[in-house]
C-alpha cells in the first residue's frame, strides 16, 4: 500500500516567541502545509537534545526548534543555551552521516507570522526532497 | 481565596457600563480588594469590542482577546453584576455615596435558565438585532449574542407578545426549567459606595438623513460597524461579505472617511479618532477575505497616529494594494444594478467619477444616547459636543467630586486609550477608599480540589467549533469522535463555543458525570485560552494543571484554511499529543510569594510623578528616581495649552505635591545600577551623582523615563537663528524672544524626522502641537502670515476644533509629500540670522510657492532615549523596533509588561499629550497596585524540581540558570530550585544529563508522550 | 622547577617515591596500579600502608577501570592522596573536576608519557608479562605498540596535561640519557623534598616524541576513516550499533558518565504497553529491548565533546561495538566546534554550560 507522503515536521515552539508568531501567522491567515506539528515549550532552551533524537528516531521527516532571536529571549539567554545545544546535535548527525537537514533551528519572533509561514514553506519544501525519513521504516530503532 | 471585608462603602466603587472599559476598572479595582458592583444596561458585558472582527494594527480577533477579561471579570468574587441596569442618581458624599440603580425586569430567572435556547427557537416575535445592527433578525426572547457574559436570555418586554398583547406564553411552556417569570418587575436598590466610575462608552453616528451618501436609499451603502458585523466570521453572514442588492460578493469596495466626523454644520467639529484606522483594517480584512476585492479609502487626512499604526497603513497601501485618494465625495448616485457612481473632487479640483459595488460609510463615534439626561440625573457637566467634561490637568475627572469618567464617554478613544483610562480612572476613585492590603493566599478553598493521585487517567476531549472559525475548515465532529477512540479517553464531544460560559458549565457537568480527571480542550491558542479553561476545571474541583489544549484553529484551521482534510488529520495529531500529555499531567501546587508594598518609579516628568503620587496616595511607599537634577522632564518646555489653563502652573503643583508627599522619597541625578529580583521582591542598585550606591527594595517598577526631541539635521536646522524646532519655538512664545527685526512671514514644516525611513511612525503630538502655538501667535501677533506644511494633519479628537479654527484664522495649509519635501534655503548664506526661503508645492494650485520667512518652526519628532536599552535589558523587558518599550499586549494590556511587576506609561511607552500621559500614569499606579495591595500572589506551578537522588550537584543548571534560580546546595550536594525565581524555562532541565531535574507541567516523560503519539507510519508497509 | 633521573626502572621509581611520601607521611594513600598476587592479572589499587606498595606496578600498560572515574569518589575525602594516572585517566579526571565530581586539592598527581595499554582480553588471558619487554622497548623507541586499544594507537595526547610530576618513559628515553621524572608544579617540588635522586634541570621536550605523534596521528586517521560518514547514515549507524544488546557496561565504565543513574536507564525510558502497542501499530515490529540506538546517540549528545578516548567502553563491550571510536570522533568534531579539548584545563568551561552571543551565524 503506497500513500501519498505527508511530511510531519516536530516543531518545537517557544511559548513567548514562536508559538506566538505562529499563532499570528494563523491569525493574519497565512497559510502553510500542515506538516508541522506545534509542541509549545516555555522556551526553546527547554528542548533536551534527547528530544530531537527522539523525534528523529520515531519517524519525524523533519524536527524544527523555534525560538526568540538572539538577544530577545524571554528568560534572557535560554535561545543561546538552544543554539549551542543544537550545534552538538547537528554535529553529531554529521558524524554519523546521519540526514542533519532534517534538524532545524529557526529565531521567529512573536510578530513574525510570516516568517514563521515562510519558514514552514521552505522547511516542508526542503523535507519533501529528502523523502520520507528512513526511521520510519526501520524496525531496528 | 480570603477576600477583604466586604460590604462597606469604604471599599467599594459602582461602575457604570461594562464595555472593555468598565470591565477593566472593574477588574483592578477588584484585584486591589475592592467590592465592585458593576451596572451594564444591556443583557451582556462586554460593549463594542464584542461587536468587531478584528483589531488594528495587530488584527487580533477581537473577541478572542476580549472573551478571557469577560469571563475572569464575570468569575471575579468581588464583582457584582447588576445587567439591564441603570444609575438613576447619585446622593451623598464623596467616599460615602448612595448610588439608587434601577435593576430593570428581565423575565427570565436567571438562576433556573440553563440558556438551552429552545425558548427563542419557539419565540414568534422576529426583531431586529440590536448588536448585529439590524442585519439579522433575533427573537423577543434571547440571548444578546451568542458568546454573551452572563448567558441566560431575556425578555424584550416591548415585542413580547404575551407582555404587549396578553397572548402567547410559548416560551413558558417550552421552557425545560421553568425559569419564564412574567410577573418580574423592574427594581431599585441602593448601594453605598466610596467613588464611582462611569464608562458609558459611545454611540455610532447615525447617518440616516445624511442625505448626499444614500445610506438607507440605496442598499449597497452601509456604514461601516455594519460592515464590521459582515466581515465578522460570527456575523449574520458568517464573514462573507455580500451586496444587499443581488447576494453577490462586492468587488469593489469604497471607503468614505469623516462620516459624522469633523463636521461643524453637525456639531460634529472633532475628529472621531479611530475611524481611519478602522477603515484600513477592515480594507486589509476585505482584501484578505478576497484578493480579487479592491478596496479605496476616500479620505481628507489619514490619522494613523498610534503607537505602529503608520507601519500598518503603510502595509495596507503597499502590501494589500488599498487605494487611498485624498478627496472630497460631492454625490454618490445608484445605478440600475445596484452599483454606486461616486463623483469626487481631489484638491486640486479635478472631479471624477468611479463606480463601485459597496460604499462603507466610516461613521464618527458621538455621545451615548441619553447622556444628556444622565449627566443631568448624576449632576454632572458635558462638553460642548455632548461628551462628559473633563480638562487637559485631570481626563479622568467629571465635574463632580468623587465621580470619575474613563473609556470613549469624555472623548473619543480606540481600545487601548481606553484600557488606560480605565485603569487611570481607578487610581482617582481608590484615593476615596480606604483599602488594606489583604493575603489572597490564606484561608480557606471554597472549593476542595479532588485527590487524583493514583487514579487512571480519565481524559475528557472538548473540541471546539469556535463558530465557523475551526469547524469551518476541520471537520470537528470527526475528531471529536477520533478523540473517543483513544487510549484513557473516557469521554468526547464537540461544542460550539469551548470559552462561552454555558460551555463551561458543561466541561463542569462532563467532569462531574465521567469522573474525569484530566481535561483536553482543542479550540483556539493556550496563551489567551488556557486561564479560563484552568480556572474552569479547577472550579470543578480539579487541579488547574491536570489540563491541556490543541491548538486546532490558529495553528490549524486558521493556517489550512484551503486543506480541510489535512487540517482535520492534523487537528485529530493534536488531539492526539494533547491526551497523549495530559495522561501524564500531575496535580500542580502555586506557592505564595510575598509582595513588597514599595514601589518604584523611574523617571521624574510628569509621568513619573502622576505615578508615583497614585501609588503614594494610596498608601503606599515610593522611590521616584530622576537622573537628572530637577522634576519635571519635557513638560518644563510646555506653556501653553488649547484652553487657558496654565501647564507650568499645573506642573509646579505637581512638583509640589510630590515633594512633600511624605509617602514619596525623590531620589535625584540618580541612576540605576542594577536590577534584580522579580515581582514583588525587586532590588534596585542606584548611584547618584557623588557616586554613592545604595540599595532599594521594592515591590513594583514603573518605566517613565519619557522620550526625547529628535534632533533633526534636515531643513538647515541649527545654521540660522530663523530656524528653530516647536519646543524652543513655545519658549519663544512664552519669553516673548523672537528673532531680530520684523515678524511677518512663519512657516511650519510637520513631520520632521516622523513616518519615513529610520522613524518609521508618528510622533502624534506634532501636528496639535504646532496647531497650538500657531494659534498663540496669532493671539501675539495678529498679522503674522503663518505657512503649514504637513502630509496629513492630525489633529485628533477636540484637538480638531483649534485646527478649524487656524484655518479659519487664515493661515495657508501646503500638503506635502515625502518625495516632494519643502526646500529651505539661507537668502544670504552667510548670516546666522538670514531669513529662509521656503519653496513648497502646493498641490491645489499645483505649481512651487516661494515664501521668504522670517521664522521657520520645524515639528522635530519624537525619539524615544538610547538609555531604554540598557534599562530594558536589566528588567528583561522588550522594545519595539522603534526602541520604545513595547507592552504586553497592545489593545488589552497596554501598560503592563509581559513580565509581573513592572508597567510603563507616558513617552517611554510612545508619543503622547499631557493628558495622554496623565491617564497611562495613572493606570501604571492602578495596575501597580492591583499587586502591591496584595500581602502575597501566588507563583506559577510551571517551575523546574529537582529530584535529589539522582542529582550529581555537577552545576551545568546553576550554570545556564539566568535568574539564580537554581544552585547547588555546597552542604548536600545537590540543586535547589529557588521557587520563588524560578520562571519555568526549562534551560536547567535541558541541560541536565542525569535526568535530575524536571520541569512541572512540562515534564521530559509529558513531553516524551506528546511526540511519541504523533502518528508516523512509513508510506509503504514494511 | 628540578628533574630527577631515573637511574632504575621508571616504574620501580616511581614505586619508591610512593613509598616515601607514606613514610614520611607526606600522604595518607596512594593511588596506583598493583599486580595482583599469585596471578598474572593486575588491578588498581588504593594502599594506606607502605608494606603494601611491595606488588604495585605504577606504570604498566594495563587499564582495568579509568583511575579518573574511581578518584571522583575519593578525591574529597580530606585525605592526603598520591596517584599514578595515566594521561587519558588525568584528562577524564579533569573533566569531572569540572563537573564538581572530584577535587584537586588534596591530590598529588603523577602521570607519564604513554605507550597505550593493552585490552583486558590479553590482561585476562595472562599474556601481559610475556608482552611487556617488546612493549618497552617499542616505547622507547618513540613508536606505537601494536596489540594496544585501538584509541590508545591513535591516541595523540600521551603527554600527560597537568600532572604534578611527569614521568617520561617514552621516546626520550632513547637518548641514554635514562628516564626522568619531572617535577611540574610547587605542590611536586614540596612533596619530592628529601625524595632521594639526582636532581637536574631538566625541561620536559615534547619533540622528542615527534614520531610516536607522527605514527598516532596517522593511526587516527584511519580509525577514524573506518568510522565513515559516507553512504545512507542510518544503515552505517545499524551496521554500527546494531549489534547492541544494551548493557550499558559502556556507560558504567565511562569516567565521564558520571551521573548516579544513567537517564537512559531510568523510569523516564521505561515503556509501558501503550509505547508498545503505538509503536508497533506503525511498524509491525520493535527491537527489544527497545532503544538502544536511541541510547548511543544519546550518550553521544551528552558527553561526547569531553570523551578522553580511553577505550575502556569499547574494551568492554561484549559484541565488540567500536565505541570508543565512534566518541573519539564524534567528540572530537564536537569539541572542535568550541575549540575545546577535553581534559586540557581545569578552569576550560564545558561547552553546554557557557555559550558566546556571536557564534554559529548559520543557525537560525
Amino acid at each position: 500500500m503506497k500513500k501519498e507522503f505527508t511530511p510531519r515536521i516536530t516543531s518545537f515552539l517557544c511559548k513567548w516567541c514562536s508559538y506566538t508568531g505562529a499563532d499570528l501567522a494563523g491569525t493574519a491567515r497565512l497559510q502553510y502545509p500542515t506538516s508541522i506539528i506545534p509542541i509549545q515549550v516555555m522556551c526553546s532552551s527547554r528542548v533536551d537534545p534527547v528530544f530531537l533524537i527522539k523525534a528523529f528516531l520515531n519517524g519525524s521527516d523533519g524536527v524544527l526548534i523555534g525560538g526568540c532571536h538572539p538577544g530577545d529571549c524571554h528568560y534572557e539567554t535560554g535561545n543561546y543555551h538552544a543554539r549551542r545545544r543544537f550545534a552538538i546535535v547537528k554535529s553529531v548527525f554529521d558524524s554519523l552521516g546521519l540526514e542533519s537537514k532534517r534538524l532545524k533551528l529557526s529565531w521567529i519572533s512573536a510578530s513574525e507570522g510570516p516568517k514563521f509561514a515562510r519558514v514552514a514553506n521552505e522547511y516542508t519544501e526542503e523535507i519533501m526532497k529528502l523523502g520520507e525519513n528512513p526511521t520510519r521504516k526501520s524496525i531496528f530503532l | 481565596m480570603k477576600l477583604p471585608m466586604k460590604d462597606n462603602k469604604k471599599n467599594s466603587v459602582l461602575v457604570l457600563g461594562a464595555g472593555i472599559a468598565g470591565i477593566q476598572a472593574s477588574l483592578d479595582l477588584a484585584e486591589m480588594g475592592v467590592e465592585v458592583h458593576l451596572v451594564e444596561e444591556t443583557p451582556t458585558i462586554g460593549g463594542r469590542m464584542p461587536q468587531l472582527d478584528k483589531t488594528f494594527p495587530t488584527n487580533d480577533c477581537s473577541m478572542c482577546i476580549l472573551a478571557p477579561k469577560m469571563s475572569e471579570c464575570v468569575r471575579h468574587p468581588l464583582i457584582t453584576l447588576h445587567i439591564m441596569s441603570g444609575l438613576k442618581n447619585i446622593s451623598g458624599t464623596p467616599g460615602n455615596f448612595i448610588c439608587s440603580v434601577i435593576e430593570r425586569a428581565k423575565y427570565v430567572d436567571p438562576v433556573k435558565c440553563v440558556a438551552c435556547g429552545l425558548c427563542e427557537e419557539k419565540c414568534p416575535v422576529k426583531i431586529e438585532d440590536e448588536f448585529d445592527v439590524g442585519l439579522r433578525k433575533t427573537k423577543a426572547i434571547s440571548r444578546y449574542f451568542l458568546q454573551s457574559i452572563p448567558s441566560e436570555y431575556t425578555i424584550n418586554k416591548n415585542h413580547c407578545l404575551y407582555l404587549t398583547k396578553g397572548v402567547c406564553k410559548l416560551c413558558e411552556k417550552v421552557c425545560p426549567t421553568g425559569a419564564i417569570n412574567y410577573d418580574d418587575q423592574d427594581k431599585e436598590i441602593e448601594l453605598n459606595v466610596g467613588a464611582v466610575i462611569l464608562a458609558t462608552g459611545i454611540d455610532p453616528f447615525d447617518p440616516i438623513g445624511f442625505g448626499q451618501f444614500g445610506y438607507h436609499r440605496y442598499s449597497n451603502v452601509v456604514t461601516s460597524l455594519e460592515f464590521e458585523r459582515m466581515l465578522s466570521a460570527s456575523g449574520p453572514f458568517g464573514g462573507h461579505v455580500e451586496k444587499a442588492s443581488d447576494g453577490k460578493p462586492p468587488k469593489r469596495l469604497a471607503f468614505i472617511q469623516c462620516v459624522g466626523s469633523r463636521d461643524e454644520g453637525i456639531n460634529r467639529n472633532y475628529c472621531s479618532s479611530a475611524c481611519c484606522m478602522f477603515a484600513i483594517k477592515q480594507s486589509i480584512i476585505a482584501k484578505e477575505h478576497s484578493k480579487e476585492l479592491e478596496a479605496t479609502i476616500f479620505y481628507m487626512d489619514i490619522r494613523a497616529f498610534g503607537k505602529d499604526f503608520d507601519k500598518y497603513y503603510d502595509k495596507a497601501e503597499n502590501q494589500y494594494g488599498v487605494q487611498f485618494k485624498r478627496s472630497k465625495i460631492s454625490e454618490i448616485k445608484e445605478l440600475s444594478d445596484g452599483s454606486l457612481d461616486l463623483k469626487y473632487t481631489y484638491e486640486n479640483g479635478d472631479i471624477q467619477h468611479e463606480t463601485f459595488d459597496m460604499v462603507i460609510l466610516s461613521i464618527g463615534l458621538q455621545p451615548r444616547l441619553g447622556s444628556r439626561e444622565l449627566s443631568k440625573n448624576l449632576d454632572i457637566r458635558l462638553n460642548r459636543f455632548g461628551f462628559c467634561r473633563t480638562d487637559t490637568f485631570h481626563p479622568l475627572k467629571t465635574t463632580r467630586e468623587g465621580v470619575f469618567v474613563c473609556g470613549a464617554m469624555n472623548s473619543p478613544k480606540d481600545i487601548p486609550e481606553s484600557v488606560i483610562s480605565a485603569s487611570g480612572a481607578v487610581a482617582n476613585a481608590v484615593k476615596y477608599l480606604e483599602l488594606e492590603r489583604y493575603d489572597p493566599s490564606t484561608g480557606s478553598e471554597e472549593i476542595k480540589e479532588k485527590d487524583v493521585t493514583g487514579e487512571r487517567p480519565r481524559v475528557g476531549v472538548f473540541v471546539c467549533h469556535c463558530g465557523i472559525n475551526i469547524a469551518g475548515v476541520v471537520d470537528v465532529k470527526n475528531v471529536a469522535e477520533f478523540a473517543k477512540g483513544l487510549e484513557n479517553v473516557e469521554h468526547s464531544e464537540d461544542v460550539m463555543y469551548a470559552c462561552s460560559t454555558d460551555c463551561l458549565e458543561t466541561i463542569k457537568q462532563r467532569i462531574e458525570e465521567h469522573d474525569l480527571n484530566r481535561v483536553v480542550v482543542a479550540a483556539c491558542t493556550p496563551r489567551t485560552h488556557e486561564p479560563l479553561f484552568r480556572d474552569t476545571i479547577s472550579e470543578a474541583g480539579l487541579n488547574p494543571y491536570l489540563f491541556e489544549m490543541a491548538n486546532i484553529r490558529d495553528q490549524c484551521s486558521w493556517a489550512h484554511m484551503n486543506e480541510p482534510e489535512m487540517a482535520t488529520e492534523k487537528s485529530k495529531d493534536l488531539v492526539e499529543m494533547g491526551v497523549g500529555k495530559a495522561r501524564g499531567l500531575v496535580p500542580l501546587a502555586r506557592l505564595p510569594i510575598d509582595i513588597d508594598p514599595e514601589a518604584l518609579v523611574i523617571g521624574g516628568g510628569l509621568s513619573g510623578m502622576t505615578a508615583a503620587l497614585a501609588i503614594a496616595d494610596a498608601g503606599h511607599d515610593v522611590y521616584l528616581i530622576e537622573r537628572e537634577d530637577v522634576l519635571g522632564g519635557n513638560m518644563r518646555d510646555i506653556f501653553f495649552n488649547f484652553n487657558d489653563s496654565d501647564p507650568q502652573e499645573f506642573l509646579a503643583e505637581t512638583i509640589e505635591k510630590v515633594e512633600n508627599h511624605d509617602r514619596i522619597r525623590v531620589l535625584m541625578n540618580s541612576i540605576i545600577e542594577e536590577i534584580a529580583g522579580f515581582v514583588g521582591n525587586f532590588r534596585t542598585v542606584l548611584k547618584n551623582s557623588a557616586g554613592e550606591r545604595e540599595e532599594l527594595t521594592h515591590g513594583a517598577v514603573i518605566v517613565a523615563t519619557g522620550g526625547n526631541e529628535h534632533e533633526t539635521a534636515e531643513y538647515l536646522y541649527g545654521e540660522s537663528s530663523r530656524i528653530v524646532t516647536q519646543k524652543e519655538f513655545e519658549r519663544m512664545l512664552h519669553e516673548g524672544k523672537f528673532p531680530p527685526g520684523k515678524l511677518k512671514e512663519v512657516v511650519m514644516v510637520q513631520c520632521v524626522g516622523s513616518r519615513e525611513e529610520g522613524r518609521m511612525y508618528c510622533s502624534r503630538i506634532c501636528c496639535s502641537k504646532a496647531v497650538k502655538n500657531a494659534l498663540e501667535l496669532r493671539k501675539r501677533k495678529a498679522r503674522v502670515n503663518i505657512y503649514f506644511a504637513y502630509r496629513d494633519v492630525r489633529t485628533y479628537g477636540f484637538a480638531e476644533e483649534y485646527y478649524s479654527e487656524l484655518r479659519d484664522r487664515g493661515a495657508l495649509f501646503f500638503r506635502y509629500t515625502l518625495e516632494n519635501k519643502p526646500l529651505v534655503s539661507k537668502i544670504r548664506p552667510d548670516d546666522p540670522d538670514s531669513r529662509i526661503r521656503v519653496t513648497v508645492f502646493d498641490p491645489v494650485l499645483e505649481k512651487d510657492v516661494v515664501i521668504d520667512a522670517d521664522l521657520l518652526v520645524l515639528a522635530t519628532a519624537i525619539d524615544a532615549p538610547e538609555e531604554n536599552l540598557k534599562l530594558a535589558k536589566m528588567l528583561k523587558v522588550p522594545l519595539n523596533s522603534d526602541g520604545l518599550f513595547l507592552e504586553a499586549h497592545v489593545k488589552l494590556r497596554p501598560v503592563d509588561f509581559a513580565t509581573d511587576g513592572i508597567f510603563v506609561c507616558g513617552l517611554a511607552h510612545g508619543p503622547k499629550d499631557m493628558s495622554e500621559s496623565l491617564a497611562q500614569a495613572k493606570a501604571a499606579g492602578s495596575r501597580a497596585l492591583t499587586f502591591l495591595k496584595k500581602k502575597s500572589i501566588l507563583a506559577e506551578g510551571t517551575i523546574a524540581e529537582v529530584r535529589t537522588d539522582r542529582c550529581t550537584g555537577c552545576g551545568y543548571c546553576e550554570e545556564v540558570c539566568a535568574y539564580t534560580a537554581i544552585e547547588v546546595d555546597p552542604e548536600e550536594g545537590v540543586a535547589v530550585v529557588n521557587d520563588a525565581l524560578c520562571k519555568g524555562c526549562g534551560a536547567c532541565v535541558a541541560s541536565c544529563r542525569c535526568g535530575a531535574l524536571d520541569l512541572r507541567g512540562f515534564t521530559n516523560g509529558q513531553l516524551f508522550s506528546v511526540f511519541d503519539s504523533l502518528e508516523l507510519e512509513a508510506s509503504e508497509g514494511i | 622547577m628540578s628533574s630527577i633521573i631515573i637511574d632504575t626502572s621508571a616504574s620501580r621509581k616511581v614505586r619508591e617515591l610512593l613509598r616515601f611520601l607514606l613514610e614520611s607521611g607526606k600522604i595518607d594513600a596512594a593511588v596506583t596500579m598493583r599486580k595482583i598476587p599469585e596471578d598474572s592479572s593486575y588491578d588498581l589499587a588504593l594502599i594506606t600502608d607502605a608494606s603494601n606498595l611491595d606488588e604495585a606496578v605504577p606504570i604498566v600498560p594495563v587499564m582495568t577501570v579509568n583511575a579518573g572515574q574511581v578518584l571522583s569518589s575519593i578525591s574529597t575525602s580530606g585525605k592526603k592522596i598520591a596517584v599514578v594516572l595515566k594521561p587519558c585517566e588525568l584528562r577524564a579526571f579533569v573533566e569531572l573536576v569540572k563537573r564538581e565530581q572530584g577535587s584537586f586539592e588534596n591530590l598529588l598527581t603523577i602521570s607519564h608519557t604513554c605507550g597505550g595499554v593493552f585490552p583486558l582480553d590479553l590482561v585476562a588471558a595472562g599474556k601481559i608479562e610475556e608482552l611487556l619487554p617488546k612493549y618497552e622497548k617499542i616505547i622507547s623507541k618513540g613508536e606505537v605498540p601494536a596489540n594496544t586499544r585501538d584509541t590508545c594507537r591513535a591516541c595523540e595526547h600521551f603527554i600527560p596535561m597537568n600532572a604534578d610530576i611527569t614521568v617520561a618513559v617514552a621516546g626520550d628515553c632513547e637518548s641514554g640519557k635514562g628516564c626522568v621524572m619531572y617535577l611540574n608544579t610547587d605542590k611536586a617540588e614540596e612533596y619530592a623534598e628529601g625524595f632521594s635522586g639526582e636532581r637536574g634541570e631538566l625541561k620536559f621536550d615534547p619533540s622528542a616524541l615527534k614520531k610516536m605523534l607522527d605514527a598516532r596521528l596517522l593511526e587516527k586517521e584511519k580509525l577514524f576513516a573506518s568510522i565513515t560518514e559516507d553512504g545512507p547514515g542510518l544503515d552505517r549507524l545499524l551496521d554500527t550499533f546494531g549489534k547492541c544488546i544494551g548493557c550499558h557496561g559502556c556507560n558504567s565504565v565511562c569516567p565521564i558518565c558520571y551521573c548516579l543513574l544513567c537517564d537512559f536507564e531510568s523510569a523516564n525510558f521505561d515503556y509501558n504497553l501503550p509505547y508498545f502497542e503505538e509503536h508497533l501499530s506503525r511498524r509491525a515490529a520493535l527491537r527489544l529491548p527497545p532503544d538502544t540506538i536511541f541510547f548511543h546517540l544519546g550518550r553521544l549528545t551528552h558527553m561526547s565533546f569531553s570523551c578522553v578516548g580511553c577505550g575502556m567502553c569499547s574494551d568492554v563491550c561484549p559484541v565488540g561495538i567500536p565505541v570508543a571510536a565512534v566518541f573519539r570522533k564524534t567528540g572530537e568534531k564536537t569539541a572542535a566546534l568550541f575549540d575545546y579539548v577535553p581534559g586540557r584545563d581545569v578552569e576550560e568551561s564545558i561547552p553546554v554550560m557557557v555559550y558566546k552571543e556571536e557564534e554559529f551565524s548559520d543557525i537560525g
